[in-house]
Protein backbone atom coordinates (compact mmCIF):
# COMPACT_ATOMS: atom_id res chain seq x y z
CA UNK A 1 0.00 0.00 0.00
CA UNK A 2 2.97 2.37 0.70
CA UNK A 3 3.99 1.44 -3.11
CA UNK A 4 0.42 3.35 -4.11
CA UNK A 5 1.15 6.24 -1.89
CA UNK A 6 4.51 6.88 -2.93
CA UNK A 7 2.74 6.77 -6.47
CA UNK A 8 0.57 9.64 -6.04
CA UNK A 9 2.91 11.37 -5.00
CA UNK A 10 5.27 10.85 -7.54
CA UNK A 11 2.84 11.88 -10.54
CA UNK A 12 1.17 9.19 -11.75
CA UNK A 13 -2.76 9.35 -12.85
CA UNK A 14 -3.24 5.45 -13.42
CA UNK A 15 -1.97 2.42 -11.73
CA UNK A 16 -2.67 -1.08 -12.32
CA UNK A 17 -1.74 -3.64 -9.26
CA UNK A 18 -0.42 -6.92 -11.08
CA UNK A 19 -1.34 -10.84 -10.12
CA UNK A 20 0.94 -13.37 -11.22
CA UNK A 21 0.26 -17.15 -12.31
CA UNK A 22 2.74 -19.42 -12.99
CA UNK A 23 1.87 -22.96 -14.28
CA UNK A 24 4.83 -24.85 -12.82
CA UNK A 25 2.37 -25.84 -9.87
CA UNK A 26 -0.39 -28.27 -10.96
CA UNK A 27 -3.43 -26.85 -10.14
CA UNK A 28 -3.97 -22.99 -9.97
CA UNK A 29 -7.13 -21.59 -9.77
CA UNK A 30 -7.37 -17.45 -10.66
CA UNK A 31 -8.64 -15.64 -8.12
CA UNK A 32 -10.86 -12.90 -7.67
CA UNK A 33 -8.26 -9.83 -7.71
CA UNK A 34 -8.18 -7.46 -5.02
CA UNK A 35 -10.76 -4.67 -5.23
CA UNK A 36 -9.25 -1.46 -4.77
CA UNK A 37 -11.29 -0.03 -2.38
CA UNK A 38 -10.15 -2.34 0.52
CA UNK A 39 -7.40 -0.82 -0.12
CA UNK A 40 -8.06 3.05 -0.18
CA UNK A 41 -11.34 4.24 1.55
CA UNK A 42 -11.15 7.29 -0.61
CA UNK A 43 -8.64 7.58 -3.55
CA UNK A 44 -6.20 10.56 -3.29
CA UNK A 45 -6.17 13.21 -5.95
CA UNK A 46 -3.90 13.58 -8.82
CA UNK A 47 -1.20 16.18 -8.39
CA UNK A 48 -1.49 18.86 -10.61
CA UNK A 49 -5.25 18.21 -11.91
CA UNK A 50 -8.17 17.66 -10.02
CA UNK A 51 -8.96 13.86 -10.90
CA UNK A 52 -8.95 11.18 -8.69
CA UNK A 53 -6.46 7.94 -9.64
CA UNK A 54 -7.42 4.84 -11.64
CA UNK A 55 -6.46 2.00 -10.04
CA UNK A 56 -6.90 -0.63 -12.43
CA UNK A 57 -5.97 -4.38 -11.51
CA UNK A 58 -4.32 -6.95 -13.94
CA UNK A 59 -3.23 -10.67 -14.49
CA UNK A 60 0.06 -12.05 -15.84
CA UNK A 61 0.28 -15.52 -17.26
CA UNK A 62 3.53 -16.91 -17.33
CA UNK A 63 3.18 -19.93 -20.12
CA UNK A 64 5.45 -22.08 -21.00
CA UNK A 65 3.30 -24.37 -22.36
CA UNK A 66 0.12 -23.99 -25.22
CA UNK A 67 -2.11 -26.47 -22.90
CA UNK A 68 -1.70 -22.91 -20.56
CA UNK A 69 -3.42 -21.12 -23.18
CA UNK A 70 -6.84 -22.33 -22.70
CA UNK A 71 -7.04 -20.84 -19.87
CA UNK A 72 -7.53 -17.56 -21.44
CA UNK A 73 -10.25 -19.08 -23.61
CA UNK A 74 -12.55 -20.91 -20.40
CA UNK A 75 -15.10 -18.90 -19.42
CA UNK A 76 -13.90 -18.65 -15.66
CA UNK A 77 -15.83 -15.80 -14.58
CA UNK A 78 -12.88 -14.53 -12.44
CA UNK A 79 -10.81 -13.72 -15.37
CA UNK A 80 -13.69 -11.36 -16.98
CA UNK A 81 -12.83 -9.41 -13.72
CA UNK A 82 -9.88 -8.59 -14.35
CA UNK A 83 -8.89 -5.26 -16.45
CA UNK A 84 -5.97 -6.11 -18.09
CA UNK A 85 -4.25 -9.50 -19.19
CA UNK A 86 -0.46 -9.92 -19.99
CA UNK A 87 1.39 -12.86 -21.24
CA UNK A 88 4.77 -14.10 -20.49
CA UNK A 89 5.92 -16.40 -23.34
CA UNK A 90 8.62 -18.35 -22.94
CA UNK A 91 9.18 -19.94 -25.84
CA UNK A 92 9.16 -19.18 -29.75
CA UNK A 93 6.09 -20.57 -30.65
CA UNK A 94 4.27 -19.44 -27.37
CA UNK A 95 5.60 -15.75 -28.57
CA UNK A 96 4.28 -16.33 -32.19
CA UNK A 97 1.09 -17.49 -30.44
CA UNK A 98 0.56 -14.53 -28.14
CA UNK A 99 1.28 -12.15 -30.69
CA UNK A 100 -1.40 -13.41 -33.42
CA UNK A 101 -3.92 -15.26 -31.80
CA UNK A 102 -4.27 -14.94 -28.06
CA UNK A 103 -6.71 -12.19 -26.31
CA UNK A 104 -4.59 -10.15 -24.12
CA UNK A 105 -3.39 -6.57 -24.50
CA UNK A 106 -0.18 -6.62 -23.21
CA UNK A 107 2.95 -9.39 -23.90
CA UNK A 108 5.52 -9.21 -21.93
CA UNK A 109 9.62 -9.17 -22.83
CA UNK A 110 11.73 -11.28 -20.14
CA UNK A 111 14.70 -9.01 -19.46
CA UNK A 112 16.14 -10.98 -16.82
CA UNK A 113 18.10 -13.71 -18.45
CA UNK A 114 19.17 -14.03 -22.57
CA UNK A 115 16.26 -14.20 -24.34
CA UNK A 116 15.75 -18.17 -25.59
CA UNK A 117 14.47 -16.71 -28.93
CA UNK A 118 14.81 -14.13 -31.27
CA UNK A 119 12.26 -11.71 -32.56
CA UNK A 120 10.88 -12.19 -36.38
CA UNK A 121 8.88 -9.54 -38.07
CA UNK A 122 5.95 -11.45 -39.18
CA UNK A 123 4.39 -12.04 -35.27
CA UNK A 124 5.63 -8.65 -34.33
CA UNK A 125 3.51 -6.63 -37.06
CA UNK A 126 0.63 -8.66 -36.12
CA UNK A 127 0.39 -8.14 -33.50
CA UNK A 128 0.86 -4.05 -33.69
CA UNK A 129 -1.79 -4.38 -36.12
CA UNK A 130 -4.05 -6.43 -33.46
CA UNK A 131 -3.14 -3.50 -30.92
CA UNK A 132 -0.99 -5.46 -28.62
CA UNK A 133 1.94 -3.63 -26.52
CA UNK A 134 4.86 -5.40 -25.57
CA UNK A 135 6.07 -4.85 -22.15
CA UNK A 136 9.51 -3.61 -20.85
CA UNK A 137 10.44 -3.87 -17.12
CA UNK A 138 12.82 -1.51 -15.61
CA UNK A 139 13.52 -2.33 -11.94
CA UNK A 140 15.61 -5.36 -12.55
CA UNK A 141 18.05 -2.83 -14.08
CA UNK A 142 18.16 -0.84 -11.40
CA UNK A 143 18.55 -3.31 -8.89
CA UNK A 144 21.40 -5.29 -10.26
CA UNK A 145 24.40 -4.96 -12.91
CA UNK A 146 24.03 -8.11 -14.82
CA UNK A 147 19.93 -7.73 -15.23
CA UNK A 148 20.79 -4.26 -16.66
CA UNK A 149 23.17 -5.72 -19.14
CA UNK A 150 20.06 -7.94 -20.11
CA UNK A 151 17.84 -5.52 -19.85
CA UNK A 152 19.03 -3.15 -22.46
CA UNK A 153 20.52 -5.85 -24.54
CA UNK A 154 16.74 -7.49 -25.16
CA UNK A 155 15.44 -4.14 -25.42
CA UNK A 156 17.26 -2.81 -28.01
CA UNK A 157 16.85 -6.29 -29.97
CA UNK A 158 13.15 -5.46 -29.43
CA UNK A 159 13.30 -2.03 -31.09
CA UNK A 160 15.22 -2.99 -33.72
CA UNK A 161 12.48 -5.08 -34.90
CA UNK A 162 9.19 -3.17 -33.85
CA UNK A 163 11.14 0.29 -34.76
CA UNK A 164 9.75 1.57 -31.12
CA UNK A 165 6.16 1.26 -31.94
CA UNK A 166 3.70 -0.05 -29.60
CA UNK A 167 6.04 -0.19 -26.32
CA UNK A 168 5.14 -0.29 -23.07
CA UNK A 169 7.64 0.46 -20.01
CA UNK A 170 6.45 -0.48 -16.49
CA UNK A 171 7.83 -1.37 -13.46
CA UNK A 172 8.23 -4.69 -11.17
CA UNK A 173 8.53 -2.56 -7.72
CA UNK A 174 8.06 -4.64 -5.18
CA UNK A 175 8.95 -2.12 -2.55
CA UNK A 176 8.10 1.96 -2.52
CA UNK A 177 11.60 3.03 -3.56
CA UNK A 178 12.14 0.80 -6.67
CA UNK A 179 9.23 2.99 -8.18
CA UNK A 180 10.93 6.00 -10.82
CA UNK A 181 8.91 9.02 -11.66
CA UNK A 182 7.24 9.84 -15.29
CA UNK A 183 9.86 11.60 -16.21
CA UNK A 184 12.90 9.70 -15.12
CA UNK A 185 11.32 6.07 -16.60
CA UNK A 186 10.53 8.25 -20.12
CA UNK A 187 14.49 9.10 -19.65
CA UNK A 188 15.47 5.26 -19.10
CA UNK A 189 13.59 4.42 -22.58
CA UNK A 190 16.28 6.73 -24.40
CA UNK A 191 19.26 4.58 -22.75
CA UNK A 192 16.85 1.22 -24.43
CA UNK A 193 16.89 3.19 -28.14
CA UNK A 194 13.92 4.63 -28.45
CA UNK A 195 13.19 8.21 -29.60
CA UNK A 196 12.54 11.05 -27.02
CA UNK A 197 8.99 10.94 -28.68
CA UNK A 198 8.43 7.07 -28.37
CA UNK A 199 10.32 7.30 -24.99
CA UNK A 200 7.38 9.64 -23.74
CA UNK A 201 4.54 8.03 -25.50
CA UNK A 202 5.47 4.46 -23.80
CA UNK A 203 4.88 6.11 -20.58
CA UNK A 204 1.69 7.76 -21.33
CA UNK A 205 -0.24 7.08 -24.94
CA UNK A 206 0.69 3.55 -25.30
CA UNK A 207 -0.50 2.63 -21.74
CA UNK A 208 -3.56 4.32 -22.23
CA UNK A 209 -3.98 2.98 -25.40
CA UNK A 210 -3.24 -0.54 -23.23
CA UNK A 211 -6.25 0.26 -20.90
CA UNK A 212 -8.51 1.45 -24.07
CA UNK A 213 -7.63 -2.12 -25.00
CA UNK A 214 -8.13 -3.98 -22.24
CA UNK A 215 -12.03 -2.21 -21.78
CA UNK A 216 -12.53 -3.20 -25.50
CA UNK A 217 -11.77 -6.71 -24.68
CA UNK A 218 -14.08 -7.14 -21.81
CA UNK A 219 -17.37 -5.36 -23.84
CA UNK A 220 -16.11 -7.54 -27.10
CA UNK A 221 -17.08 -4.30 -29.44
CA UNK A 222 -15.26 -0.95 -29.70
CA UNK A 223 -14.99 1.57 -27.32
CA UNK A 224 -16.73 4.93 -27.84
CA UNK A 225 -16.13 7.69 -25.65
CA UNK A 226 -18.60 10.45 -25.83
CA UNK A 227 -17.64 14.14 -25.13
CA UNK A 228 -20.44 16.48 -22.98
CA UNK A 229 -19.49 19.84 -24.53
CA UNK A 230 -21.54 22.63 -22.64
CA UNK A 231 -21.41 21.08 -19.37
CA UNK A 232 -17.64 19.46 -18.56
CA UNK A 233 -15.32 18.18 -20.67
CA UNK A 234 -14.65 14.34 -20.53
CA UNK A 235 -11.09 13.44 -19.85
CA UNK A 236 -11.06 10.82 -22.14
CA UNK A 237 -10.45 13.42 -24.99
CA UNK A 238 -7.50 15.04 -23.49
CA UNK A 239 -4.19 13.46 -22.69
CA UNK A 240 -3.96 11.64 -19.39
CA UNK A 241 -0.06 13.02 -18.05
CA UNK A 242 1.01 9.57 -17.24
CA UNK A 243 0.18 6.15 -16.60
CA UNK A 244 2.22 3.17 -15.58
CA UNK A 245 2.07 -0.14 -14.02
CA UNK A 246 2.74 -1.65 -10.77
CA UNK A 247 3.21 -5.24 -9.76
CA UNK A 248 2.64 -6.46 -6.33
CA UNK A 249 3.67 -10.00 -5.88
CA UNK A 250 0.41 -11.10 -4.06
CA UNK B 1 28.08 35.21 -29.20
CA UNK B 2 29.90 32.36 -28.06
CA UNK B 3 29.00 30.96 -24.57
CA UNK B 4 29.02 28.13 -22.75
CA UNK B 5 25.21 26.61 -22.46
CA UNK B 6 24.04 24.94 -19.80
CA UNK B 7 21.35 22.99 -18.74
CA UNK B 8 19.70 22.95 -14.88
CA UNK B 9 18.08 19.85 -14.07
CA UNK B 10 15.25 20.13 -11.21
CA UNK B 11 15.23 17.32 -8.82
CA UNK B 12 13.28 16.00 -5.87
CA UNK B 13 14.45 13.44 -3.17
CA UNK B 14 12.04 11.53 -1.99
CA UNK B 15 12.83 8.71 0.91
CA UNK B 16 10.75 7.43 2.67
CA UNK B 17 13.58 7.39 6.09
CA UNK B 18 12.83 11.39 7.65
CA UNK B 19 16.30 11.26 8.69
CA UNK B 20 17.53 10.94 5.03
CA UNK B 21 16.51 14.87 4.34
CA UNK B 22 18.29 16.28 7.22
CA UNK B 23 21.81 14.83 5.97
CA UNK B 24 21.35 16.12 2.37
CA UNK B 25 23.91 18.23 1.68
CA UNK B 26 25.82 19.18 -1.73
CA UNK B 27 28.90 16.85 -1.88
CA UNK B 28 27.05 13.79 -0.87
CA UNK B 29 24.79 14.56 -3.30
CA UNK B 30 26.87 14.81 -6.21
CA UNK B 31 29.16 12.05 -4.97
CA UNK B 32 26.22 9.84 -5.47
CA UNK B 33 25.16 11.48 -8.74
CA UNK B 34 28.79 10.56 -9.97
CA UNK B 35 28.93 7.52 -9.23
CA UNK B 36 25.52 6.44 -10.99
CA UNK B 37 26.47 8.00 -13.70
CA UNK B 38 29.95 6.08 -14.03
CA UNK B 39 27.89 2.35 -13.12
CA UNK B 40 25.87 3.44 -15.93
CA UNK B 41 27.92 5.34 -19.05
CA UNK B 42 31.19 4.00 -17.49
CA UNK B 43 34.50 6.40 -17.57
CA UNK B 44 33.19 8.07 -20.66
CA UNK B 45 30.10 9.51 -19.57
CA UNK B 46 31.40 10.46 -16.16
CA UNK B 47 34.05 12.49 -17.74
CA UNK B 48 31.83 14.38 -20.01
CA UNK B 49 28.88 14.66 -17.67
CA UNK B 50 31.33 16.34 -14.92
CA UNK B 51 33.00 18.89 -17.12
CA UNK B 52 30.66 21.66 -15.51
CA UNK B 53 28.90 20.07 -12.97
CA UNK B 54 27.81 21.17 -10.08
CA UNK B 55 24.92 21.34 -7.52
CA UNK B 56 23.87 24.98 -7.62
CA UNK B 57 20.66 24.67 -5.15
CA UNK B 58 19.96 22.55 -2.34
CA UNK B 59 16.71 22.36 0.20
CA UNK B 60 16.93 19.97 2.53
CA UNK B 61 12.92 21.19 3.71
CA UNK B 62 11.74 20.26 0.48
CA UNK B 63 14.27 18.13 -0.15
CA UNK B 64 14.51 19.75 -4.21
CA UNK B 65 18.25 19.66 -5.57
CA UNK B 66 19.46 21.95 -8.64
CA UNK B 67 21.98 20.16 -10.77
CA UNK B 68 23.98 21.98 -13.63
CA UNK B 69 25.56 19.90 -16.30
CA UNK B 70 26.66 21.29 -20.11
CA UNK B 71 23.96 21.58 -22.69
CA UNK B 72 25.71 18.04 -24.48
CA UNK B 73 25.82 15.73 -21.59
CA UNK B 74 22.75 16.54 -20.39
CA UNK B 75 20.98 13.41 -21.57
CA UNK B 76 23.43 11.19 -20.30
CA UNK B 77 22.62 12.90 -16.85
CA UNK B 78 19.53 12.57 -17.03
CA UNK B 79 18.82 9.01 -18.09
CA UNK B 80 21.17 8.13 -15.49
CA UNK B 81 19.39 9.93 -12.97
CA UNK B 82 17.15 6.84 -12.39
CA UNK B 83 19.60 4.83 -11.11
CA UNK B 84 20.91 7.08 -7.58
CA UNK B 85 19.58 4.50 -4.98
CA UNK B 86 20.59 5.67 -1.61
CA UNK B 87 22.47 8.70 -0.27
CA UNK B 88 25.51 7.90 1.52
CA UNK B 89 27.00 9.74 4.51
CA UNK B 90 28.69 9.81 7.46
CA UNK B 91 29.21 5.70 6.96
CA UNK B 92 25.59 5.56 7.04
CA UNK B 93 23.49 4.84 3.56
CA UNK B 94 19.73 6.37 3.15
CA UNK B 95 17.95 4.41 0.73
CA UNK B 96 16.12 7.20 -1.62
CA UNK B 97 15.39 7.83 -4.94
CA UNK B 98 15.34 11.12 -7.60
CA UNK B 99 12.54 12.27 -9.07
CA UNK B 100 13.24 14.63 -12.05
CA UNK B 101 11.07 17.24 -12.21
CA UNK B 102 12.09 19.84 -15.07
CA UNK B 103 14.91 20.60 -17.22
CA UNK B 104 15.54 23.81 -18.25
CA UNK B 105 18.15 26.10 -19.58
CA UNK B 106 18.30 28.51 -16.89
CA UNK B 107 18.21 28.79 -13.65
CA UNK B 108 15.46 31.45 -13.51
CA UNK B 109 13.10 28.66 -15.70
CA UNK B 110 13.78 26.56 -12.91
CA UNK B 111 12.61 28.96 -10.56
CA UNK B 112 10.11 29.57 -12.26
CA UNK B 113 8.83 26.34 -11.94
CA UNK B 114 9.70 25.71 -8.60
CA UNK B 115 7.61 28.45 -7.45
CA UNK B 116 4.09 27.06 -9.48
CA UNK B 117 5.27 23.05 -8.39
CA UNK B 118 5.18 24.62 -4.46
CA UNK B 119 2.29 26.65 -4.71
CA UNK B 120 0.28 22.99 -6.18
CA UNK B 121 2.12 21.10 -3.47
CA UNK B 122 0.81 23.31 -0.52
CA UNK B 123 -2.56 23.36 -2.13
CA UNK B 124 -2.36 19.82 -1.81
CA UNK B 125 -0.96 20.21 1.95
CA UNK B 126 -3.98 22.08 2.81
CA UNK B 127 -6.01 19.13 2.16
CA UNK B 128 -4.57 17.04 4.25
CA UNK B 129 -4.45 19.94 6.81
CA UNK B 130 -5.58 18.32 10.53
CA UNK B 131 -5.21 21.33 12.26
CA UNK B 132 -6.47 24.64 11.55
CA UNK B 133 -3.56 26.85 12.55
CA UNK B 134 -2.15 24.50 9.83
CA UNK B 135 -4.16 25.57 7.69
CA UNK B 136 -3.74 29.31 8.26
CA UNK B 137 -0.16 29.41 7.82
CA UNK B 138 -0.37 27.28 4.93
CA UNK B 139 -2.53 29.55 3.45
CA UNK B 140 -0.51 32.31 4.22
CA UNK B 141 2.64 30.78 2.86
CA UNK B 142 0.19 30.29 -0.16
CA UNK B 143 -0.69 34.18 -0.81
CA UNK B 144 3.12 35.38 -0.20
CA UNK B 145 4.40 33.12 -3.26
CA UNK B 146 6.38 35.34 -5.70
CA UNK B 147 9.08 36.23 -7.43
CA UNK B 148 10.57 39.31 -5.77
CA UNK B 149 13.47 41.58 -7.01
CA UNK B 150 16.72 41.71 -5.22
CA UNK B 151 19.90 43.32 -5.79
CA UNK B 152 22.75 41.25 -5.60
CA UNK B 153 26.02 40.58 -7.37
CA UNK B 154 25.28 37.33 -10.08
CA UNK B 155 21.31 39.42 -10.61
CA UNK B 156 19.88 35.92 -9.69
CA UNK B 157 16.75 36.75 -8.27
CA UNK B 158 15.34 35.47 -4.56
CA UNK B 159 12.63 33.62 -4.38
CA UNK B 160 10.40 33.82 -1.67
CA UNK B 161 7.67 30.99 -1.12
CA UNK B 162 6.81 28.69 1.63
CA UNK B 163 8.08 25.80 2.68
CA UNK B 164 7.30 22.74 4.49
Amino acid sequence: QSNLTVCFSVGYSAVALNHVIDFKEKKQEIIKPVSPSELFPSLPIVQGTSKRIKVLTRLTLVVSDPSHCNLLRSTSANIRLYDIIAVFPKTEKLFHIACTTLDVDLVCINVTEKLPFYFRRPPVNMAIDRGIYFELLYTPAIKDSTMRRYTISNAISLMQVCKGKNIVISSAAERALELRGPYDVANLGLLFGLSESEAKAAVSTNCRATMLHGETRKSACGVVYTVKKPRKVEEEETAVPACKKAKTQA
Amino acid sequence: MVRFKNRYVLCEVVSEDPRCRQCIEDRTLGLAVRDAIARVHGDYGLACCSISFTVKYLNAYTGTVLLRCRKDSYRLLCSALPFVRYLESRAQRYPCFLNTLHVGGTIRTCQKFLIQYNRIELLRLLQNCTTEEERQCIQKSLLSCSLTEEQSQSGDEEEDDGTE
